[in-house]
């Protein structure tokens, strides 16, 4: 059973007096462990279709089925609820909470989820050690380099054990060796804990990395090729 | 013995979002300092002008009191209205008897009043004169202190001088008289009898409230009573209690204790604020006023500082947006900014009563000269000086008042946080 | 074009303008509301004051303002005024009387009071007694035995119309002289305490009892503008220096009066200050957010060669131009919330006897000073500038590295 589909999700923007056709009549499934990468020129629809993906936007048509879950279903709240266990996300402008240390951002997650404090704490740090940032964990964002920022980022995602982690082009910002780096600790994940990740990116080096690549052009699934 | 559990859960979640709160606040930290200043500031004002009200109104009422009303009296049912001189206490010396035995009264006398002639060798004019006792008067009125020229009445009992009269500055004016002259004293006794007498002015008081200055003159009670054939009659007894709170405690005792005796049928007790019902009116009018004005001011405060809490979250909206996206609730949000707020505000108004309090503490020692304008302070009954009183309500009725607009103030960008779509707000710039 | 840039930049962003320039609106209010009202209630005292048989100025025998004595008097009213005539600004009114203490008595009550005899057509527009008879008559000019009571009085004594009251008083010849009148009629006036402290009769009369010929105590001067009091006084005392008369104004009459107004006049100062500083601390935390929103645009215009000076005369326009609006708006609703009670006044008489204590009556007209608007309106511009000038400094001061490594 896949852990990701989309089922004929059609999605179109007012912009002025302009209808933005960004996505059009979409099925896509993936199966749980995947590393996917999204790819496409921009405007092709590619992060309106992960943000689909991540209950941040609902479909005008069609359904989006997120580890059992039908998100037609669900109100705000149990998408809130669902993003929390279920999904992590990596962004291409990092977004952390400036002010919150290295160590507290990732902790933060684990609060909304309930998790006690000790137990938070200790997993926070176990995390930041898995991405390699064991001397930092006392540091706000403002004093990390945009490649730690972004691991801080992936730690982030991951540590609420979840069943998806979206990454809209998380080494759109990064010079290609620190990206490079952060691919490589993504991968580790993927495979240590069998995480599903999906990118929407356009960066090649994403695109060797996945496992499959979904080509998307003007809000149509051009190609879907698994590696 | 049961403690109360605060639920692990719980606790440390508040910790963290009270952390971030903080942090929050010091991310711009000039502007935040203003925000703080606007409301210390209102908290300042409040307090001073609060205190420096409720202290010139105790200044008026305790000088009103101590020159001539006293905390309490008991009259003659009728008297109060009619002034007429035959409604009078008949056993003075019974009523003190049961005064003396409550607590809290300061101290207590006696007075006779009734209208007469006074004449002196040029001038005739219409006065009161008033009976007292020169012994217990002094530790009820500042009827002694006032005493400007010559001598207060003399204990008549050990020193004679039963002639004696002490007599209002204007009056003495305006009959021509000094200490030493002759006065002479024509009226009606009780009984409807012709009552005269002639008297040495011992003293002269000016107590700067000019009705009372150019309208009574007081000679000692005995004298009092035989001129005008009173017997052993008064008009009042006026009480002073320790402190102005317990006016209506010893009020009602008084009242109670006066229904075991034969003659306290046909009393009553006042207390100053029905012997002086413009007083308090007067003090409300001002106080009402105060209020309009000091609430006006508050909201001139608040809508200064809204931009603030507006701006603080405009700008973070992407921020609130990928918050919400890792799963924040909206609720945690809203919650989140109302603590950023409220620190804002307690910080502020924190600084506000600790300065305010100082400023208001100084000049409570030191007092606030208000000679330039002494005239109309001396028709309240004020002197040149006034001192603010700071009390609980004053220290923190302002400041709460402060508190409550700020916060109500945050409320309304907080609650726009609640309608933020977390794919709008990650695109908002 | 500048004020064109000006205006467009301040509607960047609507609400924070808006939100602004409220509190300017609201402080402007406030200063101009509440002084109005305080102002209405201050003009009542002073209305109060000059009706209650003083005038804006006043003539006596020199010796009576100290010792108020019938033995000091003005022997011939009318060649006195017929003499000060070219002083007095064509609309003044004025009236002669007689003036003395008395005691009032009936079988039950005695009590001090003043006797004033008074020609009764003279009041009107003088002092309250012209208007003020609510029940029985007004005395006429040739009535022998008449007098008219306060309201308060006739309660006290017990008594109504048509009975008599004793009046006793020293004449001038030191003696007592005792005279029965009958009540004719009552007044009303603002405070009890006037009502309790005057008894009315004619002018004739009172100078019979107490033998003075045409012989008066006072001459009161009431003056239509009654900011020309002071000058019209100076004229009067420059004819009058040879003779016996002194001229009073109502400053020396009523010192509590003048206290007053001038404990008043430090409050509007104070109380405008107070409000102003409130608004300046968003003043400044607005208009510096709205510089900081620009950094790159001022280090742009700045790398393009701009001066500083440019750069801080714009954003002191802004803030002017906000300052001005917010000064508009809010005079006009402080002129339209004015005008709405002026019409009727604030009946507070709830609180009468309140007012009565501080000499007040209880419904209140709101009075507009234009000092007060000026004042307020400069206060808020002027330091309202001047507060902006931080933001406005801290534009020009951006350098344009500064600027783009800002974000």
């Amino acid at each position: 059973m896949p852990i990701v589909e989309v089922n004929g999700v059609d999605k179109v923007y007012q912009q002025g007096d302009i209808e933005i056709h960004a996505l059009k009549d979409i099925h896509l499934s993936i199966a749980p462990g995947s590393f996917a990468a999204i790819a496409g020129p921009s405007g092709s629809g590619k992060t309106t279709l992960l943000n689909m993906i991540g209950g941040l936007d609902l479909p005008d048509h069609g359904d989006v089925i997120v580890d059992g879950c039908h998100f037609s279903e669900m109100n705000q709240s149990q998408l809130a609820e669902l993003r929390l266990n279920r999904i992590g996300f990596v962004f291409q402008s990092y977004n952390l909470i400036p002010v919150l240390s290295a160590v507290e951002n990732v902790e933060y997650v684990m609060l909304l989820q309930g998790v006690e404090k000790v137990e938070r704490r200790e997993r926070a740090m176990a995390m930041l050690d898995e991405v390699g940032l064991s001397e930092k964990y006392h540091n706000r964002p403002s004093e990390l380099s945009g490649g730690q920022q972004q691991r801080v980022a992936v730690a982030r995602a991951i540590v609420s054990n979840p069943a998806i982690v979206l990454a809209d082009e998380p080494t759109a910002n990064l010079d290609s060796k620190t990206g490079e780096g952060l691919l490589k600790i993504m991968a580790a994940m993927n495979e240590k804990r069998n995480v599903t990740f999906i990118f929407s990116t356009h960066d090649k080096m994403v695109m060797d990395y996945a496992h499959r690549l979904v080509l998307l052009r003007d809000g149509m699934i051009a190609d879907d090729e698994f590696k | 013995m049961i403690t109360p559990k605060i639920s692990p859960k719980i606790s440390p979640k508040i910790s963290m979002d009270m952390k971030m709160a903080w942090r929050n606040v010091w991310r711009n930290p000039r502007r935040t300092w203003l925000t703080i200043s606007a409301i210390c500031f209102a908290c300042m004002v409040l307090i001073f002008m609060l205190s420096f009200q409720f202290g010139s109104y105790e200044t008026m009422i305790n000088s009103s009191v101590k020159i001539n009303t006293g905390h309490l009296q008991i009259q003659a049912k009728g008297y109060f209205d009619k002034k007429s001189m035959r409604r009078v206490i008949e056993n003075p010396d019974q009523i003190k008897e049961v005064i003396s035995g409550i607590d809290h009264v300061e101290a207590f006398t006696v007075r006779a009043n009734t209208f007469s002639l006074v004449s002196s060798k040029y001038r005739t004019y219409g006065a009161m004169v008033v009976g007292i006792d020169p012994v217990h008067e002094a530790a009820v009125s500042t009827l002694k202190q006032l005493t400007r020229v010559g001598e207060f009445l003399p204990n008549t009992q050990e020193y004679g001088g039963a002639d004696m009269v002490l007599i209002g500055s204007l009056l003495a004016r305006n009959l021509k008289v000094g200490v030493g002259d002759e006065l002479t004293i024509l009226g009606q006794g009780k009984d409807g009898s012709v009552a005269a007498a002639i008297l040495t002015v011992c003293g002269i008081y000016e107590s700067g409230i000019d009705e009372f200055d150019r309208n009574t003159l007081h000679i000692p009670i005995k004298t009092f009573q035989s001129i005008y054939s009173m017997g052993d009659a008064v008009h009042e007894i006026i009480i002073n209690v320790i402190s102005l709170r317990d006016v209506s405690m010893v009020k009602a005792q008084i009242i109670n204790s006066l229904k075991n005796i034969p003659q306290g049928e046909a009393l009553v007790v006042m207390d100053w604020d029905e012997l002086v019902p413009g007083l308090t009116q007067a003090i409300r009018i001002d106080l009402t006023m105060g209020i309009i004005f000091w609430f006006l001011l508050v909201v001139v405060v608040a809508f200064s500082i809204l931009n603030t809490f507006l701006m603080a979250i405009f700008e973070r909206t992407r921020e609130f947006g990928v918050m919400m996206a890792i799963g924040t609730t909206p609720k945690r949000l809203v919650k989140l900014l109302l603590y950023e707020s409220n620190f804002m505000t307690i910080v502020g108004v924190g600084l506000g009563i600790i300065i305010g309090c100082g400023i208001t503490m100084v000049f409570q020692i030191y007092g606030i000269d208000m000679s330039g304008s002494s005239e109309i302070l001396k028709q309240y009954g004020m002197s040149g000086r006034i001192y603010p009183r700071l009390s609980i309500i004053t220290a923190f009725a302002g400041p709460v008042l402060v508190w409550l607009v700020t916060v109500g103030v945050a409320l309304y960008p907080a609650m726009r946080i609640k309608g933020l779509r977390p794919i709008e707000a990650m695109t908002h710039i | 074009m500048e004020l064109l840039l000006a205006w467009r930049n301040i509607w960047r962003n609507p609400r924070r303008t808006v939100i602004i320039m409220i509190a300017v609106i609201i402080g402007i209010w406030t200063m101009i509301a509440l002084t109005s009202l305080m102002r209405g209630m201050v003009n009542d005292m002073f209305e109060n004051g000059i009706s209650t048989l003083t005038g804006d100025i006043k003539l006596y025998a020199s010796g009576y303002h100290n010792d108020p004595s019938i033995e000091y008097r003005i022997d011939d009213p009318n060649s006195v005024m017929s003499e000060i005539a070219k002083a007095l600004p064509y609309d003044s009114k004025y009236a002669a009387r007689v003036r003395v203490n008395a005691i009032a008595s009936n079988a039950r009550h005695s009590i001090g009071l003043t006797l004033v005899g008074i020609d009764p057509d003279k009041e009107a527009g003088v002092s309250f007694i012209g208007n003020g008879v609510v029940g029985g008559r007004m005395i006429s000019e040739d009535d022998n035995n008449a007098i008219v009571i306060g309201q308060a009085l006739l309660e006290k004594f017990e008594t109504r119309i048509g009975h008599k009251l004793i009046l006793m008083s020293q004449d001038s010849q030191n003696e007592i002289a005792s005279r029965a009148f009958k009540i004719v009629g009552v007044y009303r006036a603002k405070l009890q305490s006037t009502e309790k402290q005057y008894v009315f009769a004619s002018k004739h009369s009172a100078q019979k009892m107490l033998g003075i010929g045409n012989g008066v105590s006072e001459i009161s001067i009431v003056i239509n503008d009654h900011e020309k009091y002071e000058q019209t006084a100076q004229n009067i005392r420059a004819i009058l220096k040879n003779s016996d008369i002194e001229v009073y104004t109502w400053k020396d009459l009523l010192p509590m009066l003048k206290a007053y107004m001038e404990i008043f006049d430090g409050f509007v100062v104070l109380w405008y200050l107070v409000v102003f500083v409130a608004m300046a601390f968003g003043i400044v935390n607005t208009m510096l957010m709205a510089v900081f929103e620009r950094m790159r645009e001022f280090g742009l215009l700045k790398a393009l060669g701009m001066k500083p000076s440019l750069i801080l005369r714009s954003v002191l326009i802004e803030s002017g131009i906000i300052l001005i609006m917010g000064v508009i708006a809010g005079n006009l609703l402080a002129f339209g919330s004015v005008m709405m009670v002026a019409a009727t006044g604030i009946d507070l008489s709830a609180l009468a006897s309140g007012f009565e204590y501080v000499g007040m009556s209880s419904a209140i007209y709101p009075e507009i000073l234009l000092n007060d608007v000026l004042l307020a309106n400069v206060v808020v511009l002027v330091l309202g500038l001047a507060v902006s000038t931080y933001p406005a400094v801290k534009a020009s001061r951006i350098t344009p590295v500064e600027a783009m490594a800002h974000t």
